[in-house]
């Protein structure tokens, strides 16, 4: 009996032996995720680079707070919020209400050092001396790509926020004792990043238009000059891209609908047109989207472009939505008298009904006593029904007629953008540079058949009234005249409204107070180990 | 019962009526027949109290191995017994009895509840002991709460009933199981879920899963050194549940049954049309706009004129309908026993969509193959199914009264039905999707124990388990559910777990003292993987899910991972007299989750005395009130390892992005990874007294506690200047003192009827005490030294904002704005200084009280359960009507200039603060009441019944509670509120408005029988 007890033992011992005596049994792998060790050849880098492109996106593509698009343009000199705001975007005109725990300041945060540290992480990856398998070259191309992406994010972050922490390696573990940085340094850390990725990236051609080129450092390098007072600079930048040959104005009909009504500047934003590939000769830097129901990852979000922008005219019994109305938009900010009334000459293209659509006639066959009759424009609709509103981020899917998101490039950077940079930098310089700046803005006005400027009406006001004129709802309005210092002077001046549903309140132009935004009060409360101090007036 | 016996019942109980607490005599020794007769055969009756027989008691001749067990009217017989031998008839349940043959022939024996049971067996994890002489913290709870109370699973049953357990029903959805809390939170992000080993084996699913009916017993480990045999896994508590076994004998076959309605218990119900019409006329005017119309949209006009209106809640619910059959047969001869059951239920929520059907399948055998060779299989089936087209009651509560709920011309529902208002889509589309939820659950469990006759008291015993447990979802959207392109997706997961563990156990006695010693070895290797497939794009709605290459874009993505654990555990456990008790304890475990730069391996020793001071001589004099009077005290260490895995190494993400036309696969950084990652540690001390008095009339336990759990593992946010939100990390120090009663007093005991009650109440102080070292607490992760988790840390609302106050402008606020308290006096409200700490989300003190009321054969029993002293946001208070563009509750008001409201904001208000809305959901309900008619076996005589009874039983009958809300204990979302999100990307995660589903009242009858 006992031999067979003892066989019967050791045969359940044996199970046990088999299985798990390994040293190997506590081992952990991690089976379904890429890991920055495992990234390390030409692919992997290449994978690392364009995922800096979809954290890039996810700044367009936010939509957890809809209001977010309007953060950037309510409560400056060219829009106020409609009652269909959402509420994101209230501190941003009403300004007493803007604190230090306020959404879209910490989320700018946020993207803007994840932007970074996924650049850190390539950058330090890159150049490490272990990489082999790459070219000297190729490396040093994967490596500008990453810088300009990691001073983008910087000169955004010293824009609106000055003095931040720089990181600029991988951070390998829990950190709380950051502090921030001199201006100084922050400003040339950017420099250094820019003089390198545009000496290291390529020109702009048809196949590599979805990527970092070397104009796009150029521009970005212009615009920080700018801002840290170095017009000089600024220009040398600005005249390279001009004179790269890559680029030119859009002074004639092109693209998808040539044929159609309609005129050069408008052409340039029509999905289809956006692309240098497709004939746009002005695109520097265009974000590109899909359609995500027949391209995997077409968007990485819901972006609110068009339904910040557009108006809400689908609440107008009669209108119905269509592609030719620019799609179902919801008014949630609307362009001041301003813009609409004051801005503009007749004359000038960019102030077209192609450009912006300041009159509706009804259209669904639903009313048909009021089928083709003009809709009045005469009572409270047109504070976000039926108000004038920009075109430039219609567009329409018959599949989609709710159109929760917007599906169209996103035109960052734009020849003529450059032009009103080199003339800023041109006119800070004063002196006889102050004619050139006259030629480059008229340069641009030419082609919008707008009347020539003269070298006495040339001002840093009339170069910020004429970015509005070429730039509206392109731009981040906000950024540039924080980047210019004027955000306060020309929002209290132009933005007053009578009829606005939400006037400004709350902003000084002689405090010195809020004239950046908050450091987010969580990064202050997390940051134990050391003291991330606040901006003036939070 | 003979007449002797009853007039002997009769004379006593007439003796102890007068007195309450008067003693009761229970030799069973009165029940004794005598006829002299043979010496050489015996046969007799085993009964109950009522004169019921006893299945499968055990009778042996005391000091062999010679006995047998009672049929099935409780009879047994016996040969070759000499008239000296001593009988012992035992019985769980029952107290065991001695009695000496003398040469009778034939016994009428009669055994005792042990409502004390401190010659129990209990379950403690690896083995059993005595119940008088279990040094730790463990609560029993009876079988009678499972199969009595109708309920889906077992954890419903226990709520509320078990001290020092708290249960909280998250949700309601039918399937979903309760949320379960041993003393208090003691960690912060890791798991916070007690262990439950069914049948000796780690059990991975959802607790809805294990018929309630299978269990025979469940107790609930709770100190320091009743969970450190599971060492890394045991600081939240441990849940053993054992399933029934079956018994030698005839087969005994039991059907029970229960089929009932379910209700919505507090309906939330929205404004009807006139309240609306007036909501929107006043949103309108507190926003300053031009009112042109009396409801906001186009579609709502047509209704609004002809004054017609929809109830929009009573379309999207229904009857709920709930049913569960259960059949078992077990039994056996001398050497083999078995216990197979069946189990089908099939609920119908009260919201439409919302399903769930259980068939269960379990098999428990058992066979003696040698003298020294025990085997068993148990296996474990169980078929899931959740499918069902939703009805949304999120879209439901937020529908205009007026808004069409039919679309005339396609005779379907109607996709907005205030249209040209698209936020809000019908609640009902969902029906026409096409959803299934299905999860299966296998195990399969073999043991097998050697007991070696050549060393007495020595057992070997190894545990073998293998689950399986597959799911598959999948859902397809189409045009008629708005989808205009269709969209299909299918998940499949699979989990497999495997456990090995070899038990040797030695038990010796020796004059008075006891000794058993156990030891462990085991290793569990856990492994899950899923797929997932999809498409968009169909030509038409037709096909669905079962055809994704019809789709225009295909999608499909799978994951994987596996952890691993190896442990080894000794107990040893030694008592004198059974007066003087020790439990000396150690695991060591390893878990492949923890990070490279640490020792994956954790130790974690116990040490526990008992003293049974009523067994002391010197206690003789208190024999005569005093049953039994035992204290105890532990102190020992238990790990908590429950993290995900994978969290111990950088991880990138990948995210698909478009470059000209066509999606390349791009790398984002993810997870930060903490290499030296290890368990977290909980200190426990505990002290408890057991005690019974007057013949258990008063019988109770009453435990103190101070848990220490440091090196907490915890989701820490991180500074966003890192790049990351967060890092899992051990660090901090968190307490838990506390004090668990359980009471139960019989208040009335006569013959015809008993009142007994059951008490319960618990009380914990949770406290952080130290985050980084540096005794500063982190208000960015809302955690505060001395003070609890889930805080709640927010603005103070002190009113509204009323026309003409002192200090509008001020505060630059507007009349109807809250007004927040200005903690600082500053003149403005801000985060950094007028936030304050108002409570947490962790209630004061739990309670329950079950009245049971026995009355000849009635059986009445009421439980009220109750949670006091904590708060929760109220996501219902914090919901604006969006702008006007919404229905809203009621119950839920909004300020006027005219009601000057003190308590809700105007409809213009914006909640640019993030105020939450914190709100106190302490409350106290009704939970059961079943009152049960148990048939006489008189009456059962010439029946097939063995036993027959028949039941009524209502659950959540009613709830007090100042909340206001569907119910205190749901937790509810708002549109577009998303959870589960990711380190990166803006829009990552599930919107949750699947889990908004009412708490339901239930009424059903039951019946239990069991066949001759």
């Amino acid at each position: 009996m006992k031999k067979t007890f003892f066989s019967i033992l050791c045969l359940f011992l044996m199970l046990q032996t088999f299985i798990s005596c390994k040293d190997s049994f506590l081992n952990e792998t991690n089976y379904s995720a890429y890991a920055p060790a495992t990234l390390t050849d030409s692919l992997g880098f290449q994978a690392s680079l364009k995922g800096l492109y979809t954290q890039m996106s996810y700044y367009y593509t936010y939509s957890d707070h809809q209001g977010w698009v309007a953060v950037w343009q309510t409560g400056t000199d060219i829009a106020y919020s409609t009652p269909n705001q959402e509420s994101q975007e209230i501190p941003y005109y009403s300004y007493d209400k803007l604190v230090s725990t306020d959404g879209a300041a910490s989320y700018t945060w946020k993207w803007a050092y994840q932007l970074i540290n996924n650049a850190n992480n390539i950058i330090t990856s890159v150049e490490s001396p272990s990489i082999s398998g790459i070219s000297q070259g190729g490396k040093n191309q994967i490596d500008a790509e990453a810088k300009f992406f990691r001073a983008y994010a910087y000169n955004m972050l010293a824009t609106l926020f000055g003095r931040v922490p720089v990181i600029t390696k991988t951070i390998s573990g829990p950190k709380t004792d950051f502090v921030r940085a001199p201006l100084d340094s922050v400003n040339t850390l950017i420099e250094k990043d820019l003089i390198y990725s545009a000496a290291n990236l390529p020109l702009i051609d048809n196949t590599n238009q979805a990527r970092a080129n070397k104009a796009m450092s150029q521009q970005l390098l212009a615009e920080a000059y700018l801002r840290m007072g170095r017009p000089a600079d600024a220009e040398v930048q600005c005249k390279a891209i001009l004179n790269s040959g890559k680029f030119s104005l859009v002074t004639s009909r092109y693209g998808i609908k040539k044929a159609l009504a309609g005129d050069p500047f408008s052409d340039m934003f029509i999905y289809g047109n956006q692309r240098k590939s497709q004939g746009n000769t002005e695109a520097i830097w265009v974000l590109q989207q899909e359609n995500p129901t027949t391209i995997v990852g077409g968007t990485s979000g819901s972006p609110q472009q068009r339904r910040v922008w557009g108006a809400a005219y689908y609440n107008i019994a009669g209108l119905a939505i269509c592609d030719s109305l620019g799609g179902r938009a919801i008014g949630r900010l609307r362009l001041d008298n301003w813009v609409l009334y004051r801005l503009y000459e007749s004359t000038d293209m960019r102030n077209s009904r192609f450009n912006i659509r300041r009159r509706y006639t009804y259209n669904d066959p639903a009313y048909p006593a009021k089928l083709g009759l003009p809709v009045p424009y005469n009572n409270a609709d047109t504070i976000y029904k039926i108000c004038p509103s920009t075109t430039k981020w219609s567009c329409y899917d018959p599949l989609d007629a709710f159109g929760y998101s917007t599906i169209k490039d996103f035109p960052i950077m734009r020849l003529g953008e450059t032009y009103l940079l080199l003339a800023e930098a041109q006119f800070k310089q004063g002196g006889a540079h102050i004619n050139d700046a006259v030629t480059s803005i008229n340069t641009l006005r030419a082609r919008s058949n707008a009347s020539p400027v003269t070298a006495t009406q040339v001002s840093l006001n009339l170069i910020l009234d004429e970015r509005a004129r070429e730039l509206l709802a392109e731009e981040n309005r906000r950024m540039t005249l924080m980047r210019t210092g004027m955000l306060a002077k020309r929002a209290l001046r132009l933005n007053n409204d009578a009829t606005s549903s939400h006037p400004i309140v709350g902003l000084d132009s002689t405090s010195v107070n809020k004239l950046l935004l908050p450091i987010p009060q969580s990064e202050i409360d997390l940051n134990k180990d050391a003291v991330l101090e606040q901006n003036a007036g939070y | 019962m003979n007449v002797k016996n009853y007039l002997f019942l009769l004379a006593l109980s007439v003796c102890i009526m007068p007195t309450l607490f008067a003693s009761e005599k229970s030799s069973a020794s009165n029940n004794l027949t005598a006829q002299q007769q043979s010496k050489e055969s015996l046969s007799g009756r085993v009964t109950d109290k009522n004169g019921e027989p006893l299945i499968g008691v055990s009778v042996k001749v005391k000091g062999t191995s010679v006995g047998t067990i009672t049929d099935l009217e409780g009879k047994f017989s016996l040969n070759n017994i000499s008239p000296s031998t001593v009988l012992v008839f035992s019985y769980i349940g029952m107290n065991s009895l001695e009695l000496k043959v003398e040469g009778k022939t034939s016994l009428n024996v009669k055994l005792e509840d042990n409502s004390v049971n401190m010659n129990e067996v209990v379950v403690v994890g690896y083995g059993t002991q005595k119940k008088s002489d279990i040094t730790g913290s463990v609560t029993s709870v009876s079988k009678e709460r499972f199969s009595q109370i109708p309920v889906t699973n077992a954890m419903t049953a226990i709520e509320g009933a078990v001290a020092g357990v708290t249960i909280t029903n998250t949700s309601s959805v039918p399937g979903s199981a309760p949320t379960v809390q041993v003393r208090g939170v003691n960690s912060i992000n890791a798991s916070t879920n007690p262990l439950i080993i069914v049948d000796g084996i780690p059990f991975e699913g959802n607790i809805s899963y294990i018929n309630p009916n299978d269990i025979e017993s469940m107790e609930i480990l709770k100190d320091a050194s009743a969970v450190a045999i599971y060492g890394t896994r045991g600081a939240n508590g441990v849940i053993l549940i054992t399933t029934k076994k079956g018994v030698a004998g005839k087969p005994v076959i039991q059907y029970a049954a229960y089929a009932g309605v379910e209700n919505i218990a507090h309906v939330l119900t929205p404004r009807s049309g006139a309240e609306y019409v007036q909501k929107y006329a006043d949103y309108m005017s507190q926003t300053n706009q031009i009112q042109t119309s009396p409801v906001p949209n186009l579609y709502e006009v047509a209704n609004y004129n002809a004054g017609k209106t929809t109830d929009w809640i009573k379309e999207a619910t229904q009857q709920g309908i709930i049913q569960d059959h259960n059949l078992s047969i077990s039994g056996g001869a001398e050497n083999v026993k078995y216990y197979i059951s069946g189990d089908y239920l099939n609920e119908k929520g009260v919201v439409k969509g919302y399903n769930y059907k259980r068939a269960g399948l379990r098999s428990n055998l058992e066979t003696n193959v040698t003298d020294y060779l025990t085997t068993g299989v148990s296996l474990f089936l169980v078929s899931n199914n959740y499918d069902g087209n939703k009805v949304n009651l999120l879209n439901a509560s937020a529908m205009s009264p007026y808004g069409q709920l039919m679309n005339t011309t396609t005779g379907k529902y109607q996709i907005y039905p205030m249209y040209p208002e698209l936020l809000y889509t019908n609640p009902l589309i969902g029906t026409y999707n096409d959803s299934k939820d299905q999860r299966v659950n296998v195990n399969t469990n073999f043991f097998a124990e050697l007991k070696p006759k050549f060393v007495p008291g020595l057992k070997y015993r190894l545990n073998a388990s293998y689950n399986y447990n597959p799911t598959n979802a999948s859902s397809y959207v189409g045009r008629d559910g708005n989808d205009n392109s269709g969209t299909a997706s299918i998940t499949d997961t699979k989990t497999t777990l495997w456990v090995i563990e070899n038990i040797l156990s030695y038990t010796k006695d020796w004059q008075k003292h006891h000794f058993d010693f156990t030891g462990l070895y085991s290793s569990q290797k856990n492994n899950y993987t899923s797929v997932t497939a999809g498409a968009v794009g169909f030509i038409n709605d037709i096909l669905t899910v079962n055809n994704l290459s019809a789709g225009a874009k295909q999608t499909s993505g799978s994951y994987q991972s596996s952890y691993s654990m190896l442990s080894q555990m000794g107990r040893l456990n030694y008592s004198y007299d059974s007066r003087y008790l020790i439990t000396l304890t150690a695991r060591r475990d390893g878990y492949s989750a923890f990070g490279a730069n640490t020792n994956k391996y954790a130790t974690f020793p116990s040490l526990a005395l008992g003293w049974n001071l009523s067994n002391e001589s010197f206690m003789n004099s208190t024999k005569s009130f005093l049953d039994q009077l035992k204290v105890r005290a532990s102190y020992g260490k238990s790990g908590n390892m429950a993290i995900g895995v994978n969290q111990t190494s950088l991880v990138d993400n990948t995210v698909s992005y478009p470059f000209n036309g066509v999606s390349n696969v791009t790398v984002l950084a993810n997870i930060l990874g903490n290499p030296n990652l290890h368990w977290e540690t909980t200190k426990g001390l505990n002290a408890g007294v057991d005690f019974s008095f007057m013949n258990s009339r008063i019988s109770g336990t009453v435990d103190v506690y101070d848990n220490r759990t440091s090196d907490l593992l915890l989701k820490r946010n991180l500074p966003l200047v890192t790049g990351y939100s967060n890092v899992w990390d051990n660090i901090g120090i968190v307490g838990n003192k506390g004090i668990d009663i359980s009471l139960k007093t019989v208040n009335i005991k006569s013959k015809d009827f008993k009142w007994s009650t059951n008490w319960n109440f618990s009380t914990n102080k949770n406290e952080i005490i130290d985050l980084y070292g540096d005794k500063k607490s982190d208000i960015g992760n809302k955690w505060f030294i001395g003070k609890p988790l889930g805080a709640i840390y927010d603005y103070k609302m002190i009113g509204v904002w009323q026309t003409g106050d002192a200090d509008l402008a001020k505060y630059s606020a507007k009349p109807g704005d809250l007004k927040f308290q200005d903690v600082n006096g500053d003149g403005k409200i801000d985060a950094n200084n007028d936030k304050v700490y108002q409570g947490s989300t962790q209630p004061k003190w739990i309670g329950g009280i079950t009245n049971t009321f026995d009355y000849k054969n009635f059986h009445l029993s009421i439980f009220i359960q109750t949670s006091q002293g904590s708060l929760k946001n109220n996501v219902d208070l914090n919901y604006a009507d969006e702008q006007g563009r919404r229905n809203t509750p009621a119950e839920i008001g909004y300020w006027t200039p005219t009601n000057m409201s003190n308590t809700r904001a105007a409809l213009s208000y914006n909640n640019t603060l993030g105020y939450g809305y914190p709100r106190d959901n302490s409350f106290t309900r009704i939970k059961d009441v079943t009152l049960s008619y148990v048939f006489s076996s008189k009456i059962l005589e010439h029946t097939f019944f063995r036993s027959l009874t028949l039941y009524a039983s209502g659950r959540n009958l009613y709830t007090f509670t100042n909340w206001v809300g569907w119910d205190p204990e749901d937790t509810y979302t708002g549109r577009g509120i998303s959870y589960n999100s990711t380190n990166n990307g803006p829009n990552n995660g599930t919107i949750s408005w699947t889990n908004n589903y009412p708490s339901v009242r239930s009424v059903v009858f039951g019946i239990n029988v069991a066949l001759k």
